[in-house]
């Protein structure tokens, strides 16, 4: 039984976790992830591809929202622009895939400086408007820019292959989402470690105080924009080659709003709160069908006329109910299981 | 011999197992898939184009169904967004195994539905989107209703060019930034040119706007007198509305969607008759024969919510049926898209000119009628049947 939390060494309080257990637990969940194409159907693999495409965007949003405090309603316009660069460079200019993920990230992050030089001056809902304002603009571009972007008509995106393997479905997809998602994650816990993971926490939690302790906003502000909008940039690239097709109507504000209640609902500030929120929101509706086609007959006319109704506000539902009884997201849930468990039988 | 009966018998095996590896074909039943917009703002629509299936389906079956079969129709709602449409339909291919896509949403749904349709080679009737961008270039397996909107406002202008065109006339036209409103644009553009009549005013908006006071103003400072309004439900109204306000005396020619009951009561009080062009019937004794029929076949909930979004899939599955009906016992996709492709005069009861697909984009309904808007009672009457333009 654990009796606490004393740490010996500086690399005991820097590591991810001082616990063989934690270790073993992620291995097994690993593995289980790695096998998953094997056990399930072709429709549960295109659930997890979106699972793990909104986990990465979750927690690249994570990281300016949850850890720097910079509320930002712009993601759908960096899924945009990492979406576009893919897809444009691979059916366009033919290029590899390669060639193309990264280069969405590097457009996200060069486009986030310009959206980020605002958030020097702004906080709270101005930033969120400004932000808001940046999703327009990209939107407005894309339309205009038709001899660069296909304007409304949008790009089919065809010829993503990997190592001579087709990387638009399947597991050959799901495993490029996997690797990228572990990656992410990964990035961004070790990140928050770091003299910049620190710097955004401070700013978060008191720009003034951070600024008179030497930390520079200009440059970690700037940083947090930057390093964000590239992990989103990606999530907006995997998106095209999930759905092979991206037009300016894929990008809808609603995308936004629904990366923000992924971080809230999952716990802000959390990295593991954002993957919690991002698996939660993908297979909500699904358990949610799951559930009413259980307990209502789905011959019956309640259930013809009215299934989608009753699905919509379930989902809301859902959603109030938790943020209500459970503040502080599903990473709470997740430390109090933790605490009770590590403290057995003395927990309280 | 030994041979011939073997590569015979090969032949009958693969023949077979054609057959038998189509999903969504059972003895008894197939099933048809239907992605659309059961929840959000614009979930009455899908409501209405889902409600077309059904009813298409439910007279179908009453009548003993496709050489026995009945079909079974599995509806999934992507919320008017294109992700969704592509989760939906990987669900119904996936997980329910159809056998055929009759009901769509929007054009950038059925786009980001398009790798999979082709992929697994799925008869689909796109019946909502009648976009250029669906049939060009043209898939084998995707079947086109519905006239373009370019067509639909060139015929309502010319009516309104040959028969109601006030003195002076000063066209204009405001429309979406998008596909579709690129398509407006060139109805209008094709009839300014034609009629050489002034161009006034050219005004681009936002989807979802719906305050257009300042655009309706450059539209009166313009002298506009005949307006092509691509605004669609709420926005078409606000703009008739806006029109009202500042006293214009225009000519509305309007996007089919304005035909539905719904649109009509909301944009009805402004006092415009505004004309409406679309590829289905609006009033007559068609559609009088078919709420007849679809009586014993709808609630009157459900009844309540049928609108030309309804006999746009009953007449997408109507034709759908009567390719798997020609294919006979041994049903397969492949022999349905063959027959889909051979359709020609398929009559569909005067709810919209006869289907034919038999031309190299697999386009048919592409024949426009004129309708006219009475805003004192909210009914359509028939200003022009169904013609080409």
């Amino acid at each position: 039984m654990r009796t606490g939390h004393y740490k010996e060494s500086v690399g005991g309080l820097i590591a991810l976790s001082d616990s063989k257990a934690v270790w073993a637990w992620t291995v097994v969940l690993l593995a289980a992830l790695v096998a998953a194409p094997f056990l399930v159907g072709a429709y549960s693999l295109t659930l997890m591809v979106s699972a793990l495409i909104a986990v990465i965007g979750a927690v690249g949003l994570n990281l300016l929202t949850g850890t720097t405090g910079l509320i930002s309603l712009g993601q759908a316009g960096f899924l945009a622009v990492g979406a576009y660069t893919n897809a444009i460079l691979l059916t366009d200019y033919h290029m590899p895939v390669w060639v193309g993920l990264p280069a969405a990230g590097i457009a996200g992050a060069l486009v986030s400086i310009v959206v980020g030089i605002p958030s020097l001056r702004l906080k709270g809902l101005y930033l969120a408007i400004t932000t808001l304002a940046f999703a327009f603009i990209i939107n407005h571009i894309i339309l205009y820019a038709e001899h660069v972007t296909h304007g409304p008509n949008g790009v089919f995106v065809t010829g993503a292959k990997l190592f001579g393997f087709g990387l638009q479905r399947g597991p050959a997809l799901y495993y490029l989402a996997l690797t990228l998602a572990v990656a992410t994650i990964f990035a961004a816990l070790n990140l928050l470690r770091t003299r910049v993971g620190r710097a955004w926490i401070a700013i978060r939690d008191h720009d003034i105080a951070a600024r008179v302790m030497g930390i520079d906003l200009v440059r970690y502000k700037l940083l947090a924009f930057v390093v964000s909008s590239f992990i989103v940039a990606v999530a907006g690239a995997l998106l095209s080659l999930q759905i092979r097709f991206v037009n300016i109507d894929v990008f809808a504000l609603i995308l936004s709003i629904e990366a923000l209640a992924i971080i809230i609902l999952g716990g802000l500030g959390s990295v593991a709160g954002a993957v919690l929120g991002a698996v939660f929101l993908s297979y909500l509706p699904e358990a949610i069908r799951l559930v009413l086609s259980a307990v209502i007959d789905p011959a019956s006319p309640l259930y013809a006329n009215y299934v989608y109704e009753i699905r919509g506000i379930a989902n809301g539902l859902v959603i109030v109910l938790f943020l209500r009884f459970k503040p502080d997201g599903l990473i709470g849930f997740w430390r109090d299981a933790r605490k009770y468990w590590s403290n057995w039988p003395l927990a309280y | 011999m030994k041979i011939a009966t073997s590569v015979l018998a090969a032949a009958l095996l693969s023949a077979t197992a054609a057959w038998a590896g189509d999903p969504g074909v059972s003895d008894t039943e197939i099933k048809i898939g239907d992605v659309n917009i059961m929840t959000g703002p614009a979930a009455f629509v899908g409501r209405g184009v889902s409600l077309g299936s059904k009813i298409a389906a439910a007279e179908i079956n009453a009548a003993g169904g496709i050489n026995g079969r009945k079909i079974k129709i599995l509806t999934e709602d992507d919320g008017y967004i294109p992700s969704r449409s592509f989760q939906a339909l990987t669900k119904l291919l996936d997980e329910d195994g159809i056998f055929a896509l009759n009901g769509t949403s929007g054009t950038a749904n059925v786009l980001a539905m398009m790798p999979l349709i082709t992929e697994n080679n799925l008869p689909t009737v796109v019946t909502t989107a009648p976009s250029a961008l669906i049939y060009k270039p043209v898939r084998p397996s995707v079947f086109t209703f519905g006239a373009s909107y370019s067509d639909a406002f060139y015929a309502q202008l010319k009516y309104i060019h040959d028969h109601s065109e006030p003195n002076n006339p000063v066209y204009g036209v405001i429309r979406q930034d998008d596909d579709f409103g690129q398509e407006v644009e060139a109805g209008y553009e094709r009839a300014v040119k034609e009629f050489g009549v002034k161009d006034g005013i050219r005004l681009r908006f936002k989807k979802g706007t719906s305050n257009f006071a300042a655009e309706m103003a450059q539209m009166k400072q313009a002298g506009v007198n005949v307006l092509a309004n691509g605004g669609i439900f709420a926005g078409a109204a606000n703009i008739l509305s806006e029109a009202r306000k500042l006293d214009m005396n225009l000519q509305s020619a309007d996007v089919w969607s304005e035909g539905i009951p719904a649109s009509a009561k909301l944009a009805a009080p402004a006092g415009y008759d505004y004309t409406v062009g679309d590829y289905v019937a609006l009033s007559g004794p068609a559609v009088e024969k078919f709420l007849a029929m679809a009586k014993a076949f709808t609630t009157a909930d459900e009844l309540a919510g049928v609108s030309r979004y309804t006999f746009v899939t009953y007449v997408g599955l109507k034709s759908l049926a009567h390719a798997m009906r020609e294919c006979g016992k041994e049903l397969t996709r492949a022999c349905t898209i063959e027959k889909l492709r051979q359709t020609k005069n398929l009559d569909t009861g005067g709810l919209s000119a006869p289907v034919s697909y038999d031309n190299p984009q697999q386009l048919a309904g592409t024949e426009v009628a004129v309708y006219q808007l009475h805003a004192k009672d909210v009914t359509f009457h028939e200003l022009v049947g169904f013609k080409k333009y």
